[in-house]
């Protein structure tokens, strides 16, 4: 019993933050059909403004903010400076100019602040562990479920009930059409960045306070994670972004969990195996939408 | 369709570029140049210049030992060559290349620098990107040194050209498993990682030294580096029974504060040992959380003794502290191969491996430094280290007695 709240507490928390960054990746890909690789860079670049917030003294409530807006700003400038120029350019060109943004910053943080990581002082109530029945779930842990499901449930109202929910929402199914109802293009798209990035601000922030630290290519595994959930869930698919960082974290945990130490060693190599059939199955991601193309 | 029967522009071009790479070549031939256009070394003894081809990580994951390592070589350097170079003759050129902490790219590197006639190369601090660097400087007869890889696999699987700065991580685990004893722990936990040879092979050159004292290993645990959480390792070490009273892994940043933060944060006190990868600012911030952790790491850094002169200087031509022993041995470095150079009384290559091959005693900041008789990692002090309130203090140095070492291999 023990060992399943504490599988279904790690599934939830890691599975939140997987979630929150897919659906960053996710909003990006329906308005411009792009993976933003850079993504992972926002939470990094969030990482490090939360600690500059720390070092200067700032309440701690309020470096979390600052940070968080700082993601999504930076997202909106990284639309306006990089993808912009090359928005009508193929999907190749904008794949590379993310990877080419991913690249830059990670060396402007690298020569800008230093290549080594930083540690980030956290609120010692944080570092501590609460007891339920006979199991231990750390406070970072509970911090990480409590702000996971808040965003998501934000972000289902955001959806759900605001125009420019419904207009991503629409973008994800047709983008032209959304164009031809009189949605402007690119307040869409630089809303898209802007609501991206501060998920990557929150997942930025839920990351690093678990981690205890940011460093220059911090951002490069959650973003490579992210973008498996991604395809899992089917590209483009909201309900499948949260859905493909369950599956994911679900898989991840077990594995770490039930494998016998010996096979330890090859537990990523059978998690994207377990990706592979998945996909099989569900060609287009579980929750992804079936295309035909005309011959 | 028909051909041109000449020269097509891809050849003449061609063709023009590789007369260009024959004059310089033998424009910037170091030796002088005979009659019959052969470049010769200069005679023992006379003045030449090093050169020093450095593939080192300037970015990527390794940058945070290559880069400060570089910065206090670069300061021996520039002192030496302000004195009129080693022996007030043997000036030092350092070339250097970013070797973006990949082994495809390293060995890329290593071949610009070969080709570039240098009489040394320094590899990466890890013992991957080195092996594929230090296989080029083998086949070329050039010495190959690591910056502070400490697996003592980069030898072997190099060759005899291949040497290391660092002393081996089977030392270093030899002096952890020792701790470990004098401190009276029974049953000790492993954490490692497949994803290098550092993080590999450490924890089963710990159980092999610590069993052979009398303790056990009681679980070995892995982690992928860069993993989100370490909560499920943690839940498991709480499960162990029975409990153990010691942890050691090679873990370093960003796992070890990851991993730290979610044992303590669950409760679990028992004592932590790592090893040189954590010896950073980073892990001194951690504050409370790493009071008591022990590592092994080449020596204390704290602007005092021996050390006091380093940071003047350092801090002169950087304009801050060094923030890592890794600066520290960057320097060692530098004086390893003035040691080098004096006893070679030359620049060749080959005078200068034989010279490392042999070298006995050269004199760094934080003790003595030899290669002959050594399986090419450097003899050298392992300094025991303990975080207290958020400083390093000095537990003691050792030298392990290398028949008791677990032995290294392929």
């Amino acid at each position: 019993m023990d060992a399943l709240i504490s599988y279904l507490v790690n599934v939830i928390s890691l599975g939140g933050t997987y979630a929150l960054l897919a659906l960053g990746l996710a909003v990006i890909f329906s308005v411009l059909g792009l993976i933003n690789f850079a993504h992972g860079e926002l939470m990094t670049l969030t990482g490090y403004v939360l600690l500059a917030g720390i070092l200067t003294g700032q309440p701690f409530w309020l470096a979390v903010f600052v940070a968080v807006i700082a993601g999504g700003i930076s997202a909106a400038l990284m639309e306006f400076a990089a993808f912009r120029p090359v928005r009508n350019a193929s999907g190749a060109t904008l794949l590379m100019t993310s990877f080419a943004v991913s690249m830059l910053l990670q060396v402007l943080f690298q020569n800008g602040i230093s290549p080594r990581g930083q540690a980030v002082p956290v609120p010692t109530w944080l570092t501590t562990s609460l007891s339920i029945g006979n199991s231990q779930i750390s406070k970072v842990q509970i911090m990480s479920i409590t702000v996971g499901v808040l965003a998501l449930l934000a972000l289902k109202f955001f959806f759900d009930r605001s125009y420019w929910g419904w207009a991503i929402r629409a973008a994800a199914d047709d983008f032209e059409i959304v164009g031809l109802m009189g949605v402007k293009a690119s307040r869409l798209i630089s809303f898209a960045f802007l609501l991206s990035g501060l998920l990557a601000g929150v997942a930025g922030v839920l990351w690093v306070i678990q981690r205890g630290s940011v460093d220059p290519l911090m951002g490069f595994k959650p973003v490579l994670a992210a973008f498996i959930v991604a395809v899992i869930g089917g590209l483009g698919s909201l309900t499948g972004a949260v859905a493909g960082g369950f599956i994911l974290s679900a898989i991840e945990i077990a594995l770490q969990t039930w494998l016998p130490p010996n096979v330890m060693p090859y537990r990523d190599a059978i998690t994207y195996t377990i990706v592979v059939i998945i996909l099989s199955i569900f060609p287009n991601g579980i929750f992804g939408k079936r295309t035909q193309e005309k011959v | 369709m028909q051909r041109k029967s000449g020269p097509s522009k891809v050849t003449k071009m061609a063709v023009s570029l590789s007369a260009i790479m024959l004059v310089s070549a033998c424009a910037s031939g170091d030796g002088e140049a005979t009659a019959s256009g052969e470049a010769t070394a200069p005679a023992a003894g006379a003045a030449c210049t090093v050169k020093v081809g450095v593939a080192g990580s300037q970015t990527g994951g390794l940058a945070y030992i290559d880069v400060p390592n570089l910065e206090g070589f670069e300061l021996w350097a520039e002192q030496v060559n302000a004195a009129g170079g080693v022996d007030g003759k043997f000036t030092i050129e350092t070339v250097v290349k970013d070797t973006r902490s990949d082994a495809a790219q390293s060995a890329t590197v290593a071949a610009e620098l070969v080709a570039e006639e240098i009489s040394i190369l320094i590899t990466p601090g890890d013992a991957d990107p080195s092996i594929a660097a230090g296989q080029l400087a083998q086949d070329a007869g050039i010495a190959a040194v690591s910056w502070f890889g400490s697996s003592p696999i980069l030898p072997l699987a190099v060759g005899d050209h291949m040497f290391s700065n660092a002393f081996g991580d089977n030392t270093q685990a030899k002096v952890l498993a020792d701790h470990a004893t004098e401190k009276g722990y029974k049953n000790a936990y492993t954490l490692g990682s497949p994803d290098s040879a550092y993080t590999n092979l450490l924890p089963g050159y710990f159980k092999e030294a610590f069993e052979a004292n009398g303790g056990k290993v009681v679980g070995e645990g892995t982690f992928s580096m860069g993993q989100a959480s370490f909560s499920v390792i943690v839940d498991e070490i709480k499960a162990l029974s029975p409990a153990p009273d010691v942890i050691m892994t090679p873990a370093y940043e960003p796992d070890f504060p990851t991993f730290i933060k979610a044992l303590r944060g669950a409760g679990i006190t028992a004592a932590v040992l790592g090893t040189d990868g954590i010896d950073s600012p980073t892990t001194l911030a951690l504050a409370d959380i790493a009071e008591g952790v022990t590592y092994t790491t080449a020596g204390v850094l704290k602007n005092e003794g021996a050390m006091s002169t380093f940071f003047t200087d350092y801090n002169g031509k950087y304009g801050k502290d060094p923030e890592t022993i890794y600066a520290v041995t960057g320097y060692e470095l530098g004086l390893t191969l003035d040691a080098v150079v004096k006893q070679a009384q030359s620049c060749d290559a080959d005078a200068i491996w034989q010279a490392w091959s042999n070298l006995e005693g050269a004199q760094g900041i934080t003790g003595a430094i030899s290669y002959k008789g050594g399986d090419r990692m450097a003899i050298r002090e392992v300094a025991l280290v303990e975080i207290k309130n958020s400083e390093r203090s000095l537990v003691g140095t050792f030298s392990p007695d290398p028949a008791t070492v677990p032995k290294a291999q392929l």
